[in-house]
């Protein structure tokens, strides 16, 4: 009994003492401390519309530490206050703070490294620098050179071609066949369909699709011999509708022309294949044209048309679907032979001239990437050289 | 006029887009969007007009009971009930059972269709490949040791049979393939600008119909 | 000599019929072929992987058709699970109008799982905290440029009215900047797109997936670095369920893993007929060149 209350005295001892004593004050565990991105720098984001500053850093030392991102912080002084204007995880060492209030105005850039269980490191603060818009993009200085370089050899081919210089072109097989194509489909007194492909009016395919359709028209206008035109955009629909009517018209038949041979199926993909593919099976045209591009429907058209025993020219700048209209047409038109279509078939010397060009042109490239294969097997000493000439960094 | 009018606008159009590309400012970068939205406008014009082109075209069959014509009432009732639908059943109407109907419609009868035929393309390769890739020549056989080691590349049983008939396969695609790739596009490239810089001058007239003239 | 020269001119309903064998019986019974998942499948999965959970969101653009569901919905379904196993958050939207209730359907569906499973309300997956949905919008390229300058010019609210800023998630996020990945999943040249605009012009690291057919054209890309991975048909969205299953994100039956058995076997019978018809093209090429001997 003697020992249980010594106890509870000495109890009552120690806990007020406890009590008695000065209260410690709660102290988180300090989080490690990890270094600071290096090197900030805060430019004005080069050849855009302003209100754009871009920043460079070089990433943390510590980034195994725990870092998952750098915060990216932003004040018109150089002393702050700061305001968190980004954020990118780790791994990217750039960031454009897009959200400039206004071009001209002086910003100063503070990079931070952040993480759940370190001490957020803020590098010094950077600056000052201000955004501004630009007049003309440098990056795209060598597509302006080729533009006018390219424009040129074509005004000076066509001009060739004016003043009655014969430009040879070799015989492209599947524009050759072209007539005698629709003549076959004459013949047997079975309609021709046209594909115009699968893209709006803006691809180039399709413009070039439609710039076959006027020639294709004029022939069947001619030999009056029916035409079925499927679209799958409404704009493409529009334009091949005229078209065709235009050309009934130039060959003096504008009451041959059926209102109803130029149509609109649907925007759907498959939609449109099958709607096609019905329309092969159902009508047996004697002669298919797939013109334009064409995605993974290329092969389920091409092998439909080839079981109706109808001949197949297909034209088409999609370089993946080209196998399957190799395996399943009579006659492919491949990349740019699609463009060169309409100067192959309305034999105008000017359009002809553009060939020409084009051959030339693609002469020069094949030269510079010579010349670029050759500078990348030289030695470093030649490509720093010309690199300097070029003023390429 | 006629013809003179569009050539023009196409000219300055042309002109002043392609000198656009060049210009980062914002005055030119608000010139540019404004014309996109232009393009979406016109779009829906155009939309409306083909909307009219297949309804037309369907009733026409039924008028002169075409073969098949009976088809053509499933698909003004396709495109009526699914419109409809769509429209009560959109944010501004909000009818919650017709966006029910829609969706049902949409995952149950469309969307088992359009995989239907897009399926049909495996079979469709079977029998192409059947029947066109032979080694007629020494090119083709070339062609088709590499399309059979690319193949075998893709499935496991490529790996199972060589560990490194994977490796050989990628180096197949990303080296000769795509140098092959690379040249055709180069030709693709200047072949789209001089059909655009035809259409622009005004040189290539075909797709105002007949040869332009 | 009879049967290759038959067989040249086989009726190609049977090969259809093979082909169809070869397709079903796989789907029906469950073979597990072994799995090696591709670099670019590998790349694509360890850049979302990478993204730390609740900072800024991965998004992911569904621009693809019903047509394309059985190769792209697996890949759609796949990524969005492993981000929101990881609690990285997520906004979706499409390009394409019919790809609007696949992607909704599909987010769900695997919303519905995780917020079975979680024991907590930080477990579960919590729409406007997680995961947005913004739904379909017109205009391809101009929809990509509305979104480099601000996402609220295109999307002034998500897919059911509710205004941006009111979704918690969303406070932050301006443009391409804050958005550390783009995917963009699609059976077209949508991809192409977002890698020119969003990519060339915004500066945004751009991923994807795309159909087998036409994945070949991205290879220029993912070799000049303007793309950080793709999943290449069947066989990508079966290795991106692969890793998430490897690395437990996902317990979920692998619906990519039992198709690319199928197209697995399908290969093989193509192969087989390429065989086949080369046997047949020589023996009647051989007996022909006899026969004129002959004669």
């Amino acid at each position: 009994m003697k020992r249980a209350l010594a106890a509870l005295l000495c109890l009552a001892a120690v806990s007020g003492a406890v009590l008695a004593a000065p209260a410690p004050e709660i102290v988180a565990p300090a989080l490690p401390a990890v270094a600071p991105p290096a090197d900030v720098a805060a430019s004005d984001t080069p050849n855009d519309a302003g209100l754009s500053v871009s920043l460079t850093w070089r990433a943390s030392p510590d980034e195994a530490r725990g870092i998952e991102g750098y915060e990216i912080l932003r004040s018109d002084a150089a002393d702050g206050p700061y305001q968190r204007v980004g954020y990118v995880p780790v791994g990217i060492d750039g960031y454009d703070d897009q959200a400039v209030p206004a071009d001209g105005q002086d910003l100063y850039y503070r990079v931070s490294a952040v993480g759940g269980g370190i001490a957020a490191a803020e590098s010094p603060a950077v600056g000052p620098v201000r955004s501004r818009q630009q007049w003309y993009n440098t990056a795209k200085t060598n597509a302006l050179v080729g533009t006018l370089l390219f424009t040129l050899i074509v005004v000076y081919f066509i001009n060739g071609a004016k003043s009655g210089r014969h430009l040879f072109i070799r015989r492209i097989a599947g524009l050759t066949a072209v007539e005698e194509a629709i003549g076959r489909a004459t013949e047997m007194g079975k309609p021709i369909l046209f594909c115009p492909g699968m893209d709006g009016v803006t691809s180039i395919s399709t413009l070039a699709a439609l710039n076959i359709l006027g020639q294709v028209a004029k022939k069947a206008a001619e030999y009056d011999t029916p035409l079925l035109v499927p679209n799958r955009d409404p704009i493409v629909y529009t334009v091949a509708e005229e078209i065709v009517k235009e050309a009934y018209t130039e060959i003096g038949r504008p009451d041959a022309y059926n209102r109803d041979s130029v149509f609109y199926l649907t925007d759907n993909q498959m939609g449109y294949t099958s709607g096609v593919n019905g329309i092969m099976t159902r009508e047996k045209p004697a002669t298919n044209f797939f013109m334009g591009y064409f995605y993974a429907e290329s092969l389920v058209l091409a092998e439909t048309g080839a079981t109706t025993g109808a001949i197949q020219i297909a034209g088409t700048d999609s370089v993946t679907q080209l196998p399957f209209f190799i395996t399943a047409c009579d006659y492919t038109l491949m990349g740019e032979e699609l463009y060169a279509a309409s100067a192959y078939l309305g034999k105008q010397p000017m359009l002809i001239g553009t060939l020409k060009a084009q051959d030339w042109s693609k002469a020069l490239v094949g030269l510079l990437l010579l010349a670029g294969t050759a500078l990348a097997l030289a030695g470093p000493g030649p490509r720093q050289l010309v690199m300097k000439m070029l003023s390429i960094e | 006029m006629k013809r003179q009018l569009p050539l023009m606008i196409v000219l300055v159009l042309g002109i002043a887009f392609t000198v656009q590309f060049f210009i980062p400012s914002r005055a030119s970068e608000v010139t540019y969007q404004t014309a996109l939205q232009w393009w979406l406008v016109m779009s829906s014009f155009a939309m409306v007009l083909a909307l009219g082109s297949l309804v037309n075209h369907h009733v026409l069959k039924i008028k002169r009971r075409k073969e098949h014509w009976a088809f053509s009432w499933v698909t003004l009732a396709g495109l009526l009930v699914m419109g409809a639908l769509g429209i009560m059943g959109g944010p501004s109407v909000g009818l919650r059972w017709a966006n029910a109907a829609y969706n049902q419609l949409f995952l149950f009868v469309q969307a088992p269709m359009d995989s239907a035929m897009f399926a049909i393309l495996a079979f469709y390769m079977a029998s192409a490949s059947y029947r066109a890739f032979r080694a007629r020549s020494k090119e083709a056989t070339v062609l088709l040791i590499a399309g059979f080691v690319v193949m075998l590349g893709i499935i496991p049983f490529g790996a199972m049979l060589w560990r490194r008939i994977p490796d050989i396969s990628e180096w197949i695609m990303m080296v000769p393939n795509m140098a092959s790739k690379r040249g055709i596009l180069l030709g693709i490239g200047l072949g789209s600008t001089a059909t655009a810089l035809k259409i622009i001058l005004g040189i290539e007239r075909s797709w105002l119909g007949g040869s332009g003239k | 000599m009879k049967f290759f020269q038959k067989l040249s001119q086989i009726d190609r309903r049977w090969i259809y019929l093979l082909v169809a064998l070869a397709v079903i019986v796989p789907l029906m019974a469950r073979m597990g072929l072994p799995d090696a998942p591709g670099k670019y499948s590998l790349q694509l999965f360890d850049a979302v992987d990478r993204i730390p959970p609740r900072s800024q969101p991965v998004l992911i653009s569904a621009d693809y058709s019903p047509s394309m569901m059985p190769e792209l919905h697996p890949m759609f379904m796949a990524m969005a699970r492993h981000c929101l196993a990881r609690k990285v958050r997520l906004m979706v939207m499409t390009l394409d109008p019919t790809g609007a209730g696949l992607a909704e359907n599909g987010l769900r569906q695997i919303t519905d799982e995780i917020n079975a499973r979680a024991g907590s309300a930080a477990d579960s997956a919590v729409y406007g905290r997680d995961y947005v949905f913004l739904g379909y919008k017109p205009g391809t390229a101009i929809v990509m440029m509305s979104i480099g300058e601000n996402i609220r010019q295109a999307y002034p609210a998500d897919a059911y009215g509710t205004p941006l800023d009111s979704l918690p998630m969303m406070r932050d996020v301006r443009n391409y900047a804050d958005i550390p990945l783009v995917n963009c999943i699609a059976g077209s040249a949508v991809l192409n797109y977002w890698i020119v605009y969003a990519g060339a012009r915004y500066r945004a690291r751009v991923g994807g997936g795309s159909t087998a057919v036409s994945s070949a054209d991205y290879y220029p890309f993912l070799q000049s670095g303007q793309m950080v991975g793709l999943l290449n048909g069947m066989k990508g969205a079966s290795d991106y369920e692969f890793l998430n299953q490897q690395r437990g994100y996902s317990s979920a039956p692998r619906v990519a893993g039992k198709g690319m058995d199928a197209v697995s076997i399908v290969h093989l019978l193509i192969m087989g007929f390429i065989v086949l018809g080369n046997v047949g093209y020589f023996v009647t090429k051989k007996s022909a060149q006899q026969k004129a001997g002959e004669e």
